[in-house]
């Protein structure tokens, strides 16, 4: 009898194994973040679980047009983790510290999508997939401008559908060749990597 | 003296109750409440009140829960609404980046 149940708990771990490894977990937030946080004069820090983005899609159910199409995206999602860091003035951060940033994020599983630098002004922007079986699986964003740092990290599988319709125009450029999913192209300009 | 006697004896005659007396007394003792019919009123009063004072507070407890709801529901959406404008910002960054890049090495 016990080794009945023993068998029968061992499948129940095994099926869902793989379910819970799915569902990827948000970072927790870098020391850099903290020292970006620490300077700016301005920090939107958002944090949002599969849970609280399915009470925002339920909430959003049958509102209007935008908030459908917002639903759309989140649903299915398992977490959007998003950081952006305004500073008064410039030089409140280090070239080190934005490359640190990126390493954080970094990994083996995420595949440079669009990446562009400035030398002259030190802004970069980094666009990274993670690509599970030639299927998004999520989509990272480092942009650095001389006055402003923005982390987002969606993770799930992201539509770009469904984000081209949420966000317009400015998605059609900078994720251009993404509907594909599987195209991995990487931009890097002349004017220098960081 | 005769007739007081005759009247008397009249009167102190016994005679047959009508038929709808008791009739009328077991209706009469029905509506009247006695002592143990009081305390089952109460009784019911008090359960009322009981029940009354349950459902009020569940309708509130639910009212609240409601309202809860809502106000995580809303303050949720006003996340994913600026998740979602950081989002455009950067992309609308990288794509002006790009756009420049690509005229400054067309020229």
């Amino acid at each position: 009898m016990q080794n009945r149940i023993a068998a029968l708990v061992f499948c129940a771990a095994a099926l869902a194994a793989p379910a819970l490894a799915q569902t990827a977990q948000l970072p927790a937030p870098s020391s850099i973040e903290k020292e970006l946080a620490a300077r700016a004069s301005n920090v939107d820090e958002i944090t949002l679980d599969k849970n609280t983005l399915a009470l925002a899609s339920n909430f959003m159910a049958g509102k209007n047009k935008d908030d459908d199409a917002t639903r759309q995206l989140i649903e299915g999602l398992d977490g959007i983790y998003v950081r952006d860091y305004e500073f008064d003035k410039e030089g409140q951060y280090t070239a080190k510290q934005i490359e640190q940033l990126r390493k954080y994020y970094e990994t083996s599983e995420w595949s440079p999508l669009a990446r562009d630098r400035d030398r002259k002004t030190g802004e970069s922007s980094d666009v990274m997939v993670k690509l599970v079986n030639g299927q998004s699986r999520g989509l990272f964003i480092l942009d650095v401008e001389p006055k402003e740092v923005s982390i987002v990290l969606i993770l799930g599988p992201v539509h770009m559908q469904d984000l081209h319709k949420v966000l317009g125009v400015a998605t059609r450029g900078a994720l251009k060749g993404t509907d594909a999913e599987n195209s991995v192209q990487t931009k890097d300009k002349k004017s220098g990597n960081q | 003296m005769e007739d007081f006697e005759q009247e008397l004896r009249h009167a102190m005659e016994r005679q047959p109750a009508p038929s709808s007396l008791k009739r009328k007394i077991m209706a009469h003792l029905r509506r009247a409440p006695g002592p143990q019919s009081h305390a089952v009123l109460w009784q019911r009063l008090a359960a009322s009140l009981a029940l009354a004072a349950i459902l009020g507070g569940g309708a509130v407890e639910w009212n609240w829960h409601v309202r809860e709801e809502r106000r995580k529901g809303e303050a949720a959406r006003q996340q994913v609404l600026t998740a979602l404008r950081i989002t455009n910002h950067a992309l609308d960054h990288m794509n002006r980046q790009l756009v420049a890049h690509s005229r400054a090495n067309m020229n």
